[in-house]
């Protein structure tokens, strides 16, 4: 996560840095907020805008999640996870009920379009290629079989529920929900996560 | 669903990839499997990191809409009061366990007692039931304050003789009160008497009164003390003569630091 911080981001928190900000933000303090939203702003954009595509909507999101971060500081409870998994679980969060309400609007049509929309995993693909700047995450997508790649990317970058890219990429749910969860495993792995 | 398919589930969840539906019961099953939750925790770790390497670079003007949101947002509280870091809010939640079941007797007493000097004052006539009415009312507002103050301390005592007591006491508010129960009846003649322990003198602090409620073989009650709390290093009760001691005739039954 650390190694994250290359590259663009211009604050690289150390480990548990971000976990004390935090604690400063819950208690008023805009300061400690502002070097959270430099640690944050831009993955939590990056991952919306993945999502939504559409900036103006990523950025009313992504506003959303920020804002979130500052209401709820005094929620964050460290024993769940990192402060980072949090605020990116928490964006995720956001930007997926906002696709899934998209498309309950327009379902019929959402539908025919995702059955029509063939080459959904090379779109996905090709975007996250072009913008992966973490060597090590590409690396380790890599590590995957095809099937968990396809599975992880669509439902984790497009919001696809495991039934959506079961559809999508013609697999069967019980193949596909195992697939999502052994390749985030062999990611994990790859990628040295602990928690 | 089987234990063992809902155990699959973690990626899914991670990934937001289940109906509302299934991630509400995913949840719900996550709450009694400490692997599941575990396993969960890693893999949003892991899902956070396809996030980072999603990041882009916001324009300051987006910086600046996000800041200048945040003062028209009114911040949620901890879930704890002033839990301003970890260990002091575990030792304010453990502190606060502790002072509960004492808190409950307490607050029974003081119900009781309520009940029992209404139920007592029935008998008597129309006037003095006025003004015992109203006394037992001011001592139950009185009792109600001090048990709800926040630096409210408890100490616990066996009583000689039988029984038990809590002492209840507020700096803050500089009263101390007896909270007693199953203290038995004196011969006529004799009464308890509480004390403040004050620099080595016992202080008189007032009598318990010696009537029991309807029926009851024992007293129980809770009495606040006469005086300040400031200032005392203890609270002790002897049994005295009737009327009361200015200074202890005997051995305290019941002695407790404040």
């Amino acid at each position: 996560m650390h190694a994250a911080a290359r590259g663009d981001r211009p604050v690289a928190p150390r480990p548990g840095a971000l976990e004390t900000l935090l604690d400063r933000v819950s208690r008023g303090d805009q300061q400690a907020f502002e070097t959270v939203y430099s640690a944050v702003a831009g993955p939590v954009l990056g991952l919306v805008r993945r999502l939504l595509r559409d900036p103006a909507q990523s950025e009313e999101v992504a506003q959303e999640v920020l804002v979130e971060v500052w209401r709820s500081a005094a929620r964050f409870d460290p024993d769940r996870g990192s402060a980072m998994s949090w605020i990116m679980t928490l964006a995720h969060r956001r930007a997926v009920d906002r696709v899934r309400s998209a498309q309950a609007a327009t379902d019929r049509e959402h539908r025919a379009a995702v059955r029509d929309h063939t080459p959904a995993y090379d779109e996905v693909s090709e975007q996250v290629e072009r913008r992966l700047e973490r060597e090590q995450v590409r690396r380790c997508l890599g590590s995957l079989t095809e099937l968990q790649r396809e599975s992880v990317l669509l439902a984790y970058y497009r919001g696809c529920t495991y039934q959506e890219t079961a559809d999508l990429l013609g697999a069967a749910l019980g193949t596909v929900k195992t697939r999502l969860r052994d390749g985030l495993i062999r990611l994990r792995d790859c990628l040295g996560v602990t928690s | 669903m089987t234990s063992a398919d809902l155990h699959t589930l973690t990626g899914a969840y991670a990934l937001h990839a289940l109906s509302d539906r299934e991630s509400e019961e995913f949840a719900r099953h996550l709450a009694v499997c400490p692997s599941c939750a575990q396993e969960v925790r890693e893999l949003q770790e892991t899902a956070a990191r396809l996030g980072l390497a999603a990041a882009e670079v916001p324009t300051p003007e987006f910086r600046a809409r996000v800041m200048a949101a945040l003062p028209e947002v009114r911040q949620l509280p901890p879930l704890v009061p002033e839990a301003s870091d970890l260990s002091s809010w575990r030792l304010r939640r453990l502190r606060w366990q502790r002072r509960m079941p004492q808190l409950a007797v307490a607050a029974c007493l003081l119900i009781a007692l309520v009940a029992g000097g209404i139920a007592v004052n029935a008998q008597h006539e129309a006037t003095q039931q006025r003004s015992r009415t109203a006394q037992v009312e001011q001592q139950a507002e009185a009792l109600s304050a001090l048990l709800a103050a926040p630096d409210a301390s408890f100490r616990t005592g066996a009583v000689k003789g039988g029984g038990s007591s809590t002492v209840v006491t507020s700096r803050a508010l500089g009263q101390t009160a007896f909270v007693y129960h199953g203290l038995p009846l004196l011969p006529d003649a004799h009464v308890y008497e509480l004390w403040f322990s004050k620099g080595g003198q016992m202080v008189p602090a007032g009598l318990v009164p010696a009537t029991p409620a309807a029926g009851a073989q024992v007293l129980a009650g809770a009495q606040l003390l006469v005086g300040t709390s400031n200032g005392a290093a203890g609270v002790g009760v002897t049994v005295e003569p009737a009327g009361g001691s200015p200074k202890p005739t005997s051995a305290p039954v019941m002695l407790v630091s404040i």
